[in-house]
């Protein structure tokens, strides 16, 4: 016996057509079982799915129609063919017989002819179908992988990125953090050594000098910002002129002290107290308080700075698998990347923002387009050696948000222009780009709805990217 | 009267600030402290102190700084004042700029930041008295 041409259930209650169909169908080679009530029919079909079914529509219980209206609800066997099997002398109802889900009919009593060549059609059509659905399972498997191994590829990029910033990044943190430990240092020494003193010498003083002392204390508290060091030289060289035109020694370390206070301007009120002899220890003492109070400022300014850089840190690192899009604020992400690049940017990068005013925030994937900035960015950065100027602008035109990003860098030759968005294409040395940056962002924006584009020329190179702002999902 | 200066270059005020308080309070009036922003207002500060006559003895600058960098400039002033004892404080710097100001400008130490206080205060104790 050959192989099988398929798994064929008969299902018809006159034993007399069962035996015939099943004979005739197993001579040329089909499998074939047989089913005597709709009941065993409905059993059959689920425990061992066959290839096709030829259905009689007469039968007590369950008609036809209805046994075959229950396989197409149930998912395991929907796509099952079924054939129904109608004697001439019934009113075969074709409409309906089609309505409900059959794909044929064949008429008792049975032409041998006609039910092979039916069976063969619909076997062979069912076959195709089975195959399709195969192919387009593998294919919809083979897009999923490809996206996967695309947002890998995307994060890899990230993170290669960072390894490159990481070293930038940790003096952009370890800065403020000898900023905190060098006053919290200072701090510590004042509380412990000297706050007794000085308030032992605080009770020696005349109410005079208190008086003295307590204005001192308030000019002092009242300044918030630190002065530039030019702002301070000159300052304190205008002071030395004031001194000394009140014939006072050591004018040099006084305007120091003065400024350091935080007193500026108008030493007039101040004369009796300098030209006393408590002066020297009622100023340190001032000044004790002027530079715990600073301290403090470090503190928090520095504070503030290394928070900055880990939250971008964080921003930029953080990988969101959701796969939603969420409403976010496209200039938050131009700053997350510009803040990590701080350091790079510093040795001589004039940044100039021309961001809009009341952006509106935007749906969008947050994460991959911290991935545009850093590329862009970087490339422009790189292009310009480190040095020049870095223009971003953000503007809202007609339906999308407009970032251009443009530096004044060596411009792309135009040889290569229609080349940079493709896959590999790299400029760098092996090692030091993978040639996916400009690839995987143009990815990233399609998957925006929005467009990137490129003009260069030397000493001008901008990449533009529009992205729509009204994404309503 | 005090007549001799110790400059601390960087371009972060809060360090240059902590700096200040750290150097006063170990030495007092022993020096005066003079604040640049950058390695050109250094510059700029040294040409005037020298017409003033005040001469520094220490500068303590920072490497990654915007326009001219650590090494650059320690190197640049060595050339003018190879007495001044030179150290550098930094948040990070290149092996290779290290390299060329210890070579090229007789770089005394380097420091990282965080740094330790009293070993920043100990070596300047220790260069001042190798000047003497």
């Amino acid at each position: 016996m050959h192989e099988s041409k398929g798994t064929i259930l008969v299902v018809d209650d006159t034993p007399a057509n069962v035996r015939f169909l099943v004979g005739t169908l197993a001579e040329f080679g089909y499998n074939v079982r047989p089913a005597i009530d709709s009941q065993s029919a409905l059993v059959g079909a689920l425990e061992e799915p066959p290839d096709l079914i030829l259905l009689d529509i007469q039968m007590p219980n369950m008609n036809g129609y209805e046994v075959c209206t229950k396989l197409k609800a149930d998912e395991r066997t929907k796509d099952i063919p079924v054939i129904f099997i109608s004697a001439l002398n019934e009113v075969l109802d074709k409409v309906k017989a089609f309505g409900v889900g059959g794909v044929d009919y064949i008429t008792k009593p049975f032409q041998v002819e006609e039910v092979l060549a039916r069976v063969k059609t619909h076997l062979s059509l069912r076959s195709l179908q089975k195959n399709l659905e195969e192919k387009n399972e593998k294919l919809a498997l083979t897009l999923q992988q490809l996206k996967d191994t695309q947002d890998e590829l995307i994060q890899r990029e990230k993170m290669a990125a960072l390894g490159q910033l990481i070293a930038g990044v940790a003096h952009e943190i370890n800065t403020p953090l000898g900023a905190i430990t060098s006053s919290v240092r200072h701090i510590a020494k004042f509380w412990n050594n000297h706050l007794l003193e000085l308030l032992e010498f605080l009770q020696k003083l005349s109410p005079e000098r208190q008086s003295d002392l307590f204005g001192l204390l308030q000019t002092s508290s009242q300044h918030n910002t630190f002065l530039s060091t030019r702002e301070q030289r000159q300052i304190k060289k205008h002071l030395v002129s004031q001194l000394e035109s009140h014939n006072l020694d050591n004018t040099v370390k006084l305007a120091s002290l003065l400024v350091e206070i935080g007193v500026y301007d108008n030493i007039e009120p101040l004369v009796p107290l300098l030209k006393a002899p408590e002066c020297k220890n009622l100023l340190d003492t001032v000044y004790e308080f002027a530079n715990t109070r600073t301290s403090i400022r470090n503190i928090t300014t520095a504070s503030e700075r290394a928070s900055k850089v880990v939250f971008a840190l964080k921003t930029y690192a953080h990988y969101d698998s959701t796969g939603d899009k969420v409403k976010a604020e496209i200039t938050a992400g131009i700053e997350t990347v510009l803040t990590l690049y701080c350091n790079q940017l510093k040795q001589g990068v004039n940044v100039i923002r021309n961001y809009e005013d009341s952006l509106p925030s935007i749906l969008c994937y947050p994460d991959e387009l911290n991935q545009v900035w850093t590329n862009l960015i970087h490339n422009a950065l790189q292009a310009m050696d480190y040095r020049g100027t870095l223009t971003i602008g953000v503007k809202k035109i007609e339906d999308n948000l407009r970032v251009k990003v443009t530096d004044s860098g060596k411009g792309i030759p135009p040889e290569i222009m229609p080349k940079i968005f493709q896959p590999f294409f790299t400029t760098k040395p092996p090692g030091e780009g993978s040639g996916l940056g400009l690839d995987i962002i143009k990815k990233i924006i399609e998957k925006h709805q929005g467009k990137i584009e490129v003009e260069s020329v030397p000493g001008q190179t901008t990449f533009t990217v529009f992205l729509p702002a009204n994404n309503e999902q | 009267m005090t007549n001799t200066a110790i400059l601390c270059v960087d371009d972060e005020v809060t360090i240059l600030k902590s700096l200040e308080i750290e150097l006063h309070n170990a030495f007092g009036d022993t020096y005066l402290y003079e604040l640049a922003e950058s390695a050109e207002e250094a510059i700029e500060i040294m040409e005037e102190l020298d017409e003033e006559e005040l001469k520094i003895v220490i500068i303590i600058s920072d490497w990654l700084m915007p326009e001219m960098k650590g090494d650059e400039f320690l190197i640049n002033i060595h050339q003018k004042y190879p007495h001044i004892i030179k150290i550098m404080l930094t948040g990070q710097a290149s092996e290779e700029a290290v390299e060329r100001a210890k070579r090229y400008a007789n770089l005394y130490r380097c420091f990282s930041k965080p740094w330790d206080s009293r070993e920043l205060i100990t070596t300047i104790q220790s260069a001042v008295k190798q000047l003497q």
